[in-house]
């Protein structure tokens, strides 16, 4: 079956998952490249510009870690990272290293075209970055140029710090984002280390965006990992 | 009090120099001041009586201040007698044979009771000594009976050591390599600390005593005693003999050797109980990876086996299956094989806990978070209860490591679900507690008997063994071990209302850190 889709690198080293993704990415319309080691996934990256990088995280020749970081220094390709090890050390480090979602063995292959999905569209949305106006999820409306946040009809008033935080977010909708990552962007460099500024701002923005802080509906928590605001389609 | 028994201790024939000055000085001043009585009397008293209150004078000596310092004062007495009593008076000749005769019988009479004097009084003291003995061995022995650590008897050992023979000493084991080395615990004031390993090794491969009289080794102020024991040798005793006569006078050679002896049997009953302890531990392992054997043979091959039994009927279908019952059957499958897999994660994660793998990743996180995170991975299982949440106001944070706290909030919100009918609420509550922050997971099912309420946290222990709802009978003791390595506590109830509840202690060790505030603009 010759198929059309956008191309898609898959890097992972046992055979059996490895034709078995193949024969599920294939019937859903996208062309597959697969190949079995990160020298090979590299190479591949280079000649034959895929729209999206699948990458098993344990690989025999190079450490999937390395991979991501070589690539990251020539290419934005979106990165979806598969991970045996249920360690979220590991898939926080992936993230920071640039991959930008993460899956952990056993996933359905539902789940993981949703995400595929999901990393073309924003892919696509973004014209060379150009900043996004307004995003809106369900009851939730965030003005971005304007630093104005509505739920419902109801505007909601953040300090700065809040909006920042609610701006990183929005601007990865449907992303997780590191603990790291948003503890930089937000706060800067010099508190990295300091993870309770985010868990005291995330609760604050929590209790003022969602109906139930205690079960939130829109900043959703990756245990061990980061926060992800919710598009509504997971 | 000390010092004059002990240097009575050695005999009758002790040395002139061991008697104190004043001991002479009382030898001469006693028959004088007896003199000084006598004199005023001297017409009424013949001769004879002055002699036998001389005599009196030289007993009491002998009784209180031994041989010598008696038969100083015989000779004393005598010669007062002949320069004050005898005639003629002021000078040392005596012109009277009677009085010749009285003086040299006093003199012989006050030396011999001086010697028999003597002889009762050091065998009252060689007495009081071997009563001494005898009580300290048994006060040793009592306190061995009560030890019931290896250490504790070694304790033992060296402090009644330390008191009866006054030397600083240890006692050195080998390890288990056979080779001696110094013992673990710490040094008291009375252990011995200079003790060199090299010739205890020496001693305890040869099972011979060295001290520095042998020569072996000059400038070693130490002895060195092996134990020996039934099986051998088993150990060193080194001590330091500041007093030499203390510890090696055969009386007290032979205490010291039942003092060993008597530690020596302690320390081998002790081992033989530590060795039956050892064997009862060693069975109940047996008997629990027993129980885990069957228990996961039968939990991950059930799930095999519908896995198995689908995914061949597929594979050898030749077109009569319709395409809803393929559905179906890869439905199963997919089904079974997420139930495996939260089997393994299980078993894994509980592996992990037990061999100590785990490293608490501890940050600082608000509950409310990690509540918020567990009921969202059981959002679809939960959808039909209704889940209330009483959380404080405020946001105290917790030092924890939220992967793992969350993992308990799920598996207590998935037993709650799975043993309690559907549709009925679950309720969550968080109250900060002294010291600490209590969580409460509480569901409205039948509740746990209370002979149970301890065991369900046992590996593989479940209440209804063979239901299909239950588990593998780990998500409870996942949760202890959790819990646990927080250093905090969880414990099952049931709610005067009927249902369970689970509640859990986390300990805060540490104020949370504070925030800049920040700045409005």
């Amino acid at each position: 079956m010759k198929t059309t889709g956008p191309l898609l690198l898959l890097i992972e080293d046992d055979p059996q998952l490895r034709t078995l993704l193949t024969t599920a990415l294939e019937s859903q319309d996208y062309s597959v490249l697969a190949v079995a080691g990160g020298r090979d996934g590299l190479a591949a990256a280079r000649n034959r510009q895929p729209s999206v990088l699948i990458l098993d995280l344990g690989l025999p020749d190079i450490d999937g870690q390395d991979v991501i970081r070589r690539l990251r220094t020539w290419s934005g390709l979106p990165i979806i990272v598969l991970s045996a090890r249920d360690q979220e050390s590991d898939i926080t480090q992936a993230l920071d290293n640039g991959a930008d979602d993460y899956l952990t063995k056993p996933f359905s292959t539902a789940e993981l075209m949703s995400r595929i999905k999901a990393l073309l569209r924003r892919v696509a949305k973004l014209p060379g970055g150009g900043a996004q106006e307004c995003f809106q999820v369900d009851e939730l409306k965030i003005e971005l140029t304007r630093r104005r946040v509505f739920v419902g009809e109801r505007e909601v008033h953040l300090t700065p710090i809040e909006f920042r935080l609610l701006c990183v977010l929005a601007r990865n909708a449907g992303f997780v984002v590191t603990h790291r990552q948003l503890l930089e962007k937000v706060w800067g460099a010099a508190y990295i280390e300091h993870s309770h500024y985010l868990r005291i701002y995330m609760g604050q923005l929590r209790h003022k965006i969602e109906t139930d802080p205690a079960r939130p509906h829109y900043l959703l928590t990756e245990a061990g990992v980061g926060y992800r605001l919710n598009t509504g389609e997971n | 009090m000390k010092s004059i028994s002990q240097s009575t201790e050695k005999s009758s024939d002790r040395q002139l120099s061991e008697y104190p000055n004043i001991y002479w000085l009382w030898g001469i001043a006693f028959p004088l001041l007896l003199t000084l009585i006598d004199w005023p009397f001297r017409d009424m008293l013949t001769s004879g009586n002055i002699l036998m209150v001389y005599l009196l004078g030289v007993f009491l000596m002998a009784i209180r201040l031994g041989l010598w310092p008696s038969i100083l004062a015989s000779l004393t007495s005598a010669a007062a007698f002949a320069f004050f009593f005898a005639p003629p008076i002021f000078s040392f000749a005596i012109a009277d044979q009677e009085n010749l005769v009285g003086l040299a019988v006093m003199l012989v009479v006050g030396i011999v009771t001086s010697n028999l004097a003597e002889n009762v009084l050091y065998q009252a003291r060689i007495a009081k000594h071997r009563e001494q003995r005898v009580s300290s061995l048994y006060r040793l022995s009592k306190e061995l009976a009560e030890a019931c650590s290896e250490q504790e008897i070694i304790e033992i050992g060296v402090r009644h050591i330390h008191a009866e023979f006054g030397a600083c000493n240890t006692l050195l084991f080998p390890d288990s390599n056979g080779l001696v080395r110094y013992p673990d615990a710490p040094p008291s004031a009375i252990s011995l600390q200079a003790a060199e390993l090299g010739v205890a090794r020496w001693v305890f491969n040869h099972g011979q005593m060295l001290d520095n009289s042998t020569g072996a080794l000059p400038g070693a102020a130490t002895v060195y005693i092996p134990l020996i024991g039934s099986t051998g040798t088993v150990g060193v005793l080194a001590l330091e003999s500041v007093n030499p006569r203390r510890i090696f006078l055969p009386e007290q050679r032979q205490l010291l050797d039942a003092f060993i002896d008597q530690i020596i049997h302690a320390l081998e009953k002790s081992s033989l109980a530590e060795q039956a302890k050892d064997a009862t531990l060693k069975m109940q392992a047996e008997s629990l990876r027993n129980s885990l054997l069957s228990s996961i043979s039968h939990d991950l091959r059930t799930p095999l086996a519908t896995i198995v039994c689908a995914a061949s009927t597929l594979e050898t279908d030749t077109g009569q299956l319709d395409e809803d019952r393929k559905r179906k059957l890869a439905g199963a499958i997919s089904e079974e094989a997420q139930r495996m897999s939260d089997l393994t994660t299980k078993i894994l994660e509980m592996a992990r806990l037990e061999a100590g793998e785990v490293v608490l990743n501890r940050q600082w996180y608000a509950p409310e978070e990690i509540i918020g995170s567990a009921l969202r991975r059981l959002d679809k299982k939960l959808k039909s209860r209704q889940v209330n949440v009483v959380m404080p106001d405020g946001q105290a944070l917790i030092y924890v490591d939220a992967v793992l706290l969350q993992q308990v909030i799920v598996n207590l919100l998935d037993n709650a679900d799975k043993y309690s009918p559907p549709g009925l609420p679950i309720d969550i509550s968080v109250e900060t507690a002294p010291f600490g922050l209590s969580i409460a997971v509480e569901d409205s099912g039948l509740g746990i008997p209370e002979h149970l309420q301890e065991k369900i946290f046992d590996k593989f222990f479940r209440i209804y063994a063979e239901s299909a709802q239950s588990g593998v009978g780990l998500g409870l003791s996942i949760c202890r071990a959790i819990v646990e390595a927080h250093g905090g506590k969880i414990h099952a109830t049931n709610r005067n209302i009927g249902g369970a509840v689970f509640q859990l202690y986390l300990p805060v060790l540490e104020a949370a850190p504070t925030i800049d505030s920040e700045e409005k603009g």
